[in-house]
């Protein structure tokens, strides 16, 4: 069951580049970005259990770095995208220790603050950002190649999100996981048991920034071009639904809910006016009928 | 010296309807333990009632914006009946709050969808004044007609709300339950109906504000964008302390104002999204 599964999505892998038009592969390559952004929020959410908004900052974080490197020291390849993901991740730690003094309602207002703040220094920082004119990139040098369009960048996006993936999958059983998910059930029992819950969930903090400074480092491998307005709330929540609809704390659940909710706009073109009626009713449907997310029915039907 | 009491007039008036919208949320928040995402567009959905009243069916004033406050209350309570109770009763522990957020996020886009789908939603409109007549002028301070009602209509609501949370049976149970659901249940509250009735008084109160702020601002399907400020507003007051959180938007009617006022600045589109309809 889990080999075919497994071989499934390898086939589909290999063969996006080779059946698809250029728009889907295109499509693919957003939903290697979504994909880290939602694992990245899913460490965050389903593994440590805090309720927070400041991702798509992070994120934002990390194209503009990768972006304005590239762009002005011509950096090449892995460069440019370690330094917004380090930036990111040092940015959410910082963003943690006062934050996370917070809990429920508050943190996800707090942190939807911040958010809200990045998007206008974005938006504002004119000699930097180029603010709301939206800010051209270079195209990614790798050694001698330039990443031209987005059949380029594909091996190199799949490439990272299998390392992204990898990482989620180590940090699952570990002590570090462990942690978070005793954290996640119940604060006063992870104390008792000794575990240093505040330490745990600015690490949690810190490693889910790590991951959307990456995935903002992705962006600038296919697209030339970014706005501070696609850096708001709305691509938060979509973020937010993937991880929902899949299931959260599932690896496998929160990349079938990137698929399932990153292609459904795409299946819901034809339908105009309908689209936005129709997304969010399935988003209702799908909290209400399937509380453990595509993970929850996929586990059901397994046993 | 004028200018500032204007501002300070204007901030008032500005800051009456954030109250409003932020008691709304705050009322969801303390009954259910809900984050409203869709506060905004229950506001947006219940001015487009009223319109499609006046307009299509051609009620007078008053029966219109009675529709639209009772539309507001059955949207509201429909959603925590059917959507919320569901998801309290099949998710479990901390993961509740952000099943119940993404509910609300559905909400929020079917409500948008929905009005879409209007005819009269594809032209900017606007609702009619109740409150006409010539400008009143104090001192320094040019006072609207349309800003002393607005001020007076969000006074007798809040005070309406007030007087029913503290004097009536019903409104005594669904403090209750937002206190302690457990122990409310034990002496023989409702729990079930008491938040539904919540959510109901809440989006009605929404629609308060909306049918308010619908004659000043242009009416748009996104113009829900509106909460975001009634979240900054029940964040200053403390979120769940109702005196607080009208001292809230009132500070931030006021700051708004003041800024808006003093500062030379330009604004960018970013900002005209989300506040500057006002000055």
């Amino acid at each position: 069951m889990r080999r075919t599964a497994l071989a499934v999505v390898a086939a589909a892998v290999v063969a996006v580049p080779l059946l698809s038009t250029d728009y889907g592969v295109y499509l693919a390559n957003t939903l290697l970005v979504s994909g880290v952004l939602a694992i990245g929020l899913d460490i965050l959410l389903g593994l440590a259990g805090q309720f927070a908004f400041a991702h798509i900052a992070f994120f934002g974080i990390g194209v503009y770095a990768t972006g304005l490197l590239t762009n002005r020291f011509s950096l090449t390849f892995p460069l440019p995208l370690l330094v917004g993901a380090t930036l990111a991740t040092g940015v959410a730690l910082l963003i943690a220790i006062p934050a996370l003094r917070l809990r429920q309602v508050y943190l996800a207002l707090t942190t939807y603050a911040f958010a809200a703040v990045a998007q206008w220094v974005f938006h504002s920082w004119d000699a930097v950002t180029s603010g709301a004119n939206g800010l051209r990139m270079s195209p990614t040098v790798l050694f001698r190649w330039h990443l031209i369009d987005d059949r380029d960048a594909y091996p190199l996006l799949v490439v990272i999100g299998l390392v992204m993936v990898g990482a989620r999958a180590l940090l699952e059983n570990s002590r570090l996981g462990l942690a978070m998910k005793a954290v996640h059930e119940s604060e006063p029992v992870a104390l008792a048991s000794g575990i240093d819950a505040r330490r745990t969930k600015i690490v949690a903090f810190g490693i889910s920034g790590c991951y959307a400074g990456i995935a903002g480092g992705m962006l600038p491998l296919f697209t030339s071009y970014i706005h501070p307005d696609t850096l708001g709330l709305e691509t938060l929540v979509g973020i937010l639904t993937m991880v929902v609809v899949g299931g959260l704390g599932s690896t496998w659940g929160v990349l079938a809910g990137v698929v399932v909710m990153g292609l459904l706009p795409e299946l819901l073109r034809d339908l105009q006016v309908l689209r936005e009626l129709v997304y969010g009713a399935v988003l209702m449907l799908a909290v209400m009928f399937m509380p453990r997310g595509i993970a929850g029915l996929a586990h059901r039907s397994a046993s | 010296m004028g200018l500032l009491a204007q501002a300070l007039a204007s901030g008032v008036v500005t800051g009456a309807i954030y109250a409003l919208i932020a008691l709304s949320l705050v009322i969801v928040y303390k009954s259910t333990d809900v984050i409203n995402f869709a506060g905004g567009d229950v506001l947006m959905a219940s001015c487009y009632v009223a319109l499609l009243a006046l307009i299509s069916a051609g009620l007078p004033y008053w029966a219109s914006a009675l529709a639209a406050v009772g539309a507001a209350a059955v949207i509201g309570a429909g959603f925590d009946r059917l959507v919320l109770e569901r998801i309290g009763r099949s998710v479990r522990g901390q993961d509740v709050l952000v099943a119940m957020v993404t509910a609300t996020i559905g909400l929020s886009y079917v409500l948008k969808g929905a009005v879409r789908l209007l005819s009269v939603s594809s032209e900017v409109r606007s609702l009619p004044s109740q409150f006409l007549g010539p400008p009143i002028i104090l001192g320094s301070v040019i006072l609207l007609r349309q800003d002393i009602g607005i001020l007076a209509t969000a006074a007798i609501t809040g005070a309406a709300l007030f007087a029913f949370y503290r004097f009536t049976r019903l409104g005594r149970g669904m403090r209750a339950v937002a206190e302690d659901p457990r122990a409310a249940a034990l002496i023989g509250i409702p729990i079930v109906r008491m938040r539904m009735l919540s959510w109901a008084v809440a989006c009605a109160v929404a629609a308060v504000a909306g049918l308010l702020v619908a004659p000043k601002i242009l009416m748009t399907p996104d113009m829900g964008i509106i909460v975001i400020l009634a979240f900054a507003a029940a964040v200053i007051g403390g979120f769940t302390n109702f005196p607080g959180v009208v001292i809230g938007g009132l500070l931030l009617g006021i700051i708004e104002n003041l800024v808006a006022c003093t500062s030379r600045r330009k604004r960018s589109r970013w900002r005209r999204s989300s506040s500057s309809w006002w000055c």
